[in-house]
């Protein structure tokens, strides 16, 4: 398959933007169509035929939902499909997991989880007459198939989405700058972090203290520069396409709550829950009081962690965030009210805060990443043992380890935290603000040199060890 | 008795979301959302539109209340809702 990092999509996405500059505006969907069944059917002809299938029955069904004058045949239609869909879901979950009888252990379909959510929100928004049911096939394939959003979202809005249908513009330099963004996040720090994390979860039986700290450490910021990393590719192709994405992280871990957290991390999964799954929960269990919040908070995380695969492990992190979150929420008045009482202690809870966001997430984090429940509960209870000779314990993991990446990984993560304050694709639009009109064009052209001169030593640096991504795997 | 005025609904509105967001000074105006109201969120969203309900003695459906786009939606929709 071709992941987002490998030489060959590069070429391939170069290629096709070379072809996308002579295609007319009115062709514009279908190529993009094209092109994305063709990156579909690389990974798989059949789960191609199954995305088809999936996105024709969404058509007709939201045009019934749509266009039906009784409410009651609107909606089966739309609450109808959208269960048809939910359960293929969860079919395709289990059976990854699972070995079925006849069938066997299947493998989960590339991008099945965020398809079929692009899929269902279109059905419920048609429903909740947020949009009207598209008429246009192609462009609404082309938003079930889109390949830069395929392998890992952002689960974008079919109404946002399709107004942009058939894109007009594209923009070059800003996608160009966010998809090596990516790149540098992906193979620069989550890629180098990786090793050690490997090691570490790899070895959790046996492991003490300082290794076990490290990896606890490292696999937050490892999987943040991972999956980040992939969602400025794929935003950075889509622009290159003339699509805007919407945006799935915002620095998350200056959060000083988890409810802030998830307000910053994966967005575009946990507005989408937000949107169809907890409102409607909350607005059913509204006569319950607390209880009810509580219940809806819990079956949100809850799907939140088996969204990512039918596992123990995901669904003790769904429910380890559920805790977070209803104790938030059940405090929230009174810590909002103490600090209105002592506003000197305001920066001081920000920073406790932010401690205590980390922390949390990376308890969670632990039973997310862990291989089973046994390992994750073995690296929690032994976090703090065999620190009385901290230094033993760190030669022992640098002996197993090749300490370099880490090494060049740690100085990428303090990296990230300055760049995100300055990110890099907004350089070309703060120098286009507020250069002179002269110097502009000499600064717009260093920054793209400076582009291509990191792109050329990321491949470089990528060809020989490929990593997957990590959530090109949900 | 008659139905309250677009500007009076507003302003229980807006009592109301002082009360429940904790923000005494809070202003409400009709094409205020969730985004211009830092403790206005997805966990306090349906406490508000509880609230809304027991004051006016009125009731929404979860797709009226999904569809609404500003505050000035929601005093529409009560105003339809007490005219009905």
């Amino acid at each position: 398959m071709l992941t987002f990092t490998s030489l060959g999509f590069l070429l391939a996405l170069g290629a096709g933007l070379l072809l996308y500059r002579f295609c007319p505006v009115r062709a514009r969907s279908g190529f993009l169509l094209l092109a994305s069944y063709a990156y579909y059917c690389a990974w798989s002809a059949k789960a191609a035929a199954a995305l088809a299938a999936a996105t024709a029955f969404t058509f007709f069904a939201g045009r019934w939902a749509g266009d039906s004058l009784r409410p009651h045949r609107a909606r089966i239609a739309g609450f109808g499909a959208a269960g048809v869909l939910a359960s293929y879901l969860i079919f395709c979950k289990i059976a990854a997991v699972v070995s079925l009888p006849r069938i066997g252990r299947l493998a989960l379909p590339l991008g099945v989880s965020y398809y079929s959510f692009k899929l269902i929100s279109y059905l419920l928004d048609v429903y909740w007459a947020k949009i009207k049911p598209e008429r246009r096939f192609v462009p609404f394939a082309t938003y079930a198939a889109f390949f830069p959003q395929i392998l890992a979202g952002p689960i974008q809005r079919p109404g946002d989405f399709l107004a942009q249908m058939p894109p007009r513009r594209t923009a070059a330099a800003e996608g160009l700058t966010r998809l090596v963004w990516g790149l540098v996040k992906k193979l620069a720090i989550a890629d180098q972090l990786s090793p050690t994390v490997n090691y570490v979860y790899g070895h959790m039986q046996g492991l003490h203290g300082p290794a076990l700290l490290a990896g606890f450490y490292l696999f937050p910021l490892q999987l943040y520069a991972d999956f980040s990393g992939l969602t400025d590719i794929a935003i950075g192709a889509a622009l290159l396409f003339g699509i805007a994405s919407p945006e799935n992280f915002r620095r998350p871990f200056i959060a000083s709550t988890i409810t802030d957290f998830w307000r910053r991390w994966h967005i575009s999964l946990t507005s989408w829950l937000g949107d169809y799954l907890f409102t409607p929960l909350r607005m059913a269990t509204r006569a319950m009081g607390n209880a009810g919040l509580v219940l809806s908070i819990t079956v949100n995380t809850v799907a939140i962690g088996l969204w990512h695969g039918f596992g123990w492990g995901f669904l003790i992190f769904g429910l380890m965030h559920s805790g977070y979150l209803a104790a938030e929420a059940l405090s929230a008045r009174q810590r909002s009210r103490f600090f209105k009482r002592h506003p000197h202690l305001d920066g001081l809870g920000t920073w406790l805060g932010r401690v205590y966001v980390f922390h949390a997430a990376a308890i969670a984090f632990l039973f997310f990443r862990a291989s089973n429940v046994r390992d994750a509960f073995w690296g929690l209870t032994h976090l703090l043992s065999g620190l009385a000779s901290p230094l033993a314990g760190l030669a022992a993991l640098s002996a197993a380890i090749d300490p370099r990446p880490l090494a060049i990984g740690l100085a990428g993560c303090v990296f990230l935290e300055f760049a995100e304050r300055f990110r890099p694709d907004e350089w070309l639009a703060r120098i286009a603000e507020s250069w002179h009109p002269h110097t502009r064009r000499f600064a717009q052209a260093a920054v793209l040199a400076e582009i291509a001169i990191a792109a050329l030593l990321l491949l470089a640096a990528a060809t020989g060890s490929e990593k997957p991504f990590i959530y090109g795997g949900f | 008795m008659r139905t309250p005025t677009k500007p009076e609904i507003l302003q229980t509105l807006t009592g109301i979301f002082r009360e429940v967001l904790d923000e005494p000074s809070l202003v409400l105006r009709e094409d205020t959302t969730a985004a211009d109201v830092e403790s206005w969120d997805s966990l306090n969203h349906i406490d508000l539109i509880v609230a809304v309900e027991r004051q006016f003695g009125v009731r929404f459906t979860t797709r009226e209340v999904t569809s609404l786009k500003n505050v000035g939606e929601l005093a529409d929709l009560t105003q339809a809702k007490l005219n009905a």
